[in-house]
């Protein structure tokens, strides 16, 4: 593992030169956040409320350490963090009534050894995997819609915001369908294994749908796609709302 | 817009109708559906264990009657017992439906019927894709088509016992990855150079990085922890290498390749040297935010575990090295293959776009 992180930070120092320096600086600030949120949690701290902190700091160095036009990275930052918010909102119902919380009799075997009763509480963990698992979604589609959309403002400043959403759109429509792939394709690799399992224990297709550890993955996609889906419009309001107070500014001069 | 409301309204109610006929589909179960009707906890019993975990195990009564098979309408009584913290045990509440499996004169739950709140959720997906203006088909099309070639991947995995696992994630992610671009880009030259691009990239990058690990004798990588501990283990973990990397590869690619074919129309006879300059400059950018996107997805995926382990008292290190040593080795490779797609890309790009004429 040590040959791969040295490939990769001198890869990294070839190709980004003097930016890898603040990249690495970001990520080990990442992963300090993710360990903290674990140990917090682990200590017997709120999961939701933990989740929720960790989500801002993770944010605010996502976005504010990787875009440098500082108009771009405010209403990126605010959009995911909305964004984040109504994820929220909509796991919570949704993985109390699917009950799609820790983890599957699939995984007993690996279980054998613990205490069980861990005292974490698991169905709010659900919640907080869901929200790690968008965290990187989100902060990249609303830094790229945002910038895309600014980036267009500044070419046709003349633009009226109802033509800002539609932009938006266009913007969105490309930004859309990668994020489907990455999500879609990540969906691949994490149950493959499971349906390769659920074959081998002679799964029927109705106990294959109702497999608690296949609906938790599924979910997770879904819902993070409704983040991504989201992002457009907001964002949209937001450079749009830029937009308005930009035209009256210029009617009172 | 007229119109466009009126297909929201027809999208909402097909998605609710679809969403009350899973609730109602128990007669399509051949295992008894039972419909949990009445709760009750009969004890608590709040314990502590050897690592200071405070729990507690609870006891419920539960009745219900049976929503299908010949018995339909009988009342059924059973005990379940879980601790609060529902790891792999289950809290049950009164409406929900659960399938049973019967052993004898017994029953047991088997599993909490959760079809209804999937189709809920998709067309929660689908009703949001309806309310705005993206162009849904090209999409749904490529999201389908690239489902079902992952059913035929898993039917021929199962088939052959895994045996080409490798070879058919190979297959499976050229496939995938084409469609994804064919569907997006159209049948096009750049289209055809993005996909140039992503193939280059990520062989590349999974080939040094196998190096690199057999150089290194797999140390530090426990490959026996693969989910559900599948064989065989190296193959099982490249193939979930392969596909998580792959979307955002993807995405890299196009978003390079399309910005310098942007530049050459605008400036037409810009150099290659400078294109290669600029489309590694791009990409500077998207180094970032891509790691990102796969380090969260990974470390998610094993959260349940490491909580799991640090609960019982085990060491961060410890903990880290059994749970997250495959999932940081999947992330390192991932981020060579970010890292390596951006002078790729640059290079092949720009020696392809100074060839044409716009």
């Amino acid at each position: 593992m040590l040959f791969l992180l040295g490939a990769f930070v001198v890869l990294l120092l070839m190709v980004a030169g003097s930016r890898a320096f603040s990249l690495l600086f970001g990520l080990a600030i990442n992963l300090i956040s993710i360990v903290a949120l674990l140990i917090l949690i682990a200590d017997g701290f709120n999961v939701l409320v933990t989740t929720a902190i960790i989500s801002l700091i993770i944010l605010i160095v996502a976005i504010y350490m990787n875009v440098e036009n500082s108009n771009t990275a405010n209403i990126a930052f605010k959009t995911s963090i909305l964004i984040v918010l109504i994820i929220l909102l909509i796991t919570v119902p949704l993985e109390f009534w699917a009950s799609a919380q820790g983890m599957g009799i699939e995984d007993q075997e690996e279980l054998e050894a613990f205490s069980l009763a861990a005292g974490v509480s698991f169905p709010q963990l659900a919640i907080a995997i869901i929200v790690v698992n968008s965290l990187g979604v989100i902060s990249e589609t609303s830094v790229a819609i945002s910038s895309g959309l600014n980036e267009i403002i500044l070419s046709k400043p003349t633009l009226t915001p109802k033509e800002v959403f539609a932009d938006g759109f266009s913007v969105g429509n490309k930004i859309l369908s990668t994020q489907t792939n990455t999500l879609l394709f990540n969906f691949f690799s994490a149950t493959f294994p499971l349906f390769f399992l659920m074959n081998s224990l002679n799964y029927k297709a109705v106990d294959v749908i109702n497999n608690k550890l296949l609906v938790a993955e599924i979910l997770t996609m879904l819902i993070c796609a409704m983040g991504v889906i989201l992002t457009v419009p907001i964002t949209a309001y937001f450079v749009y709302r830029g937009v308005g107070k930009k035209s009256i500014d210029s009617i009172d001069k | 817009m007229k119109k466009n409301i009126t297909r929201i309204i027809i999208v909402v109610l097909i998605v609710l109708v679809a969403t009350v006929i899973t609730h109602f589909d128990s007669f399509i179960y051949k295992d008894p559906v039972m419909k949990i009707q009445q709760v009750k906890v009969i004890s608590r019993d709040k314990s502590t264990d050897e690592y200071k975990n405070t729990d507690t195990q609870i006891d419920q009564r539960l009745t219900g009657i049976l929503l299908n098979t010949s018995k339909k309408g009988k009342k059924v009584t059973l005990k379940n017992s879980y601790y609060q913290s529902q790891l792999i045990d289950q809290k049950y509440r009164k409406g929900q439906q659960v399938i049973l499996s019967k052993s004898g004169q017994h029953y047991s739950i088997k599993n909490v019927k959760r079809d209804t709140v999937l189709v809920f959720s998709l067309g929660l997906v689908i009703i949001l894709l309806f309310c705005m203006k993206f162009s849904r088909s090209k999409l749904l099309i490529s999201v389908l088509l690239n489902l079902l070639v992952y059913f035929g991947f898993i039917k021929l995995l199962i088939h052959n016992n895994n045996n080409y696992l490798l070879i058919m994630t190979v297959i499976t992610s050229l496939l995938i990855s084409g469609i994804a671009l064919l569907v997006i880009l159209g049948p096009t030259s750049d289209a055809l150079m993005a996909y140039l691009s992503t193939v280059c990239a990520t062989t590349l990058s999974i080939l040094l990085s196998v190096l690199l690990l057999k150089l290194s004798g797999n140390s530090g990588v426990h490959l026996e922890l693969t989910d559900f501990g599948l064989q065989p283990y190296f193959s099982v973990f490249l193939s979930q290498v392969l596909f998580s990397v792959l979307g955002v590869i993807l995405d890299e690619t196009m978003d390079i390749s399309s910005s310098l074919i942007e530049m050459k129309k605008e400036v037409s006879d810009v150099k290659e040297s400078a294109l290669f300059k600029a489309g590694i400059n791009i990409g500077r950018e998207l180094i970032g935010p891509l790691i990102n996107i796969l380090l969260f997805i990974v470390i998610a995926e094993h959260l349940n575990l490491i909580l799991l382990y640090l609960s019982n008292g085990n060491s961060i290190g410890y903990t880290f090295t059994m749970t997250l040593s495959l999932g940081f080795t999947q992330l390192l490779i991932s981020s060579i293959g970010i890292v390596l797609t951006v002078p790729i890309t640059s290079f092949i790009a720009s020696k392809i776009i100074t060839r044409r004429a716009y």
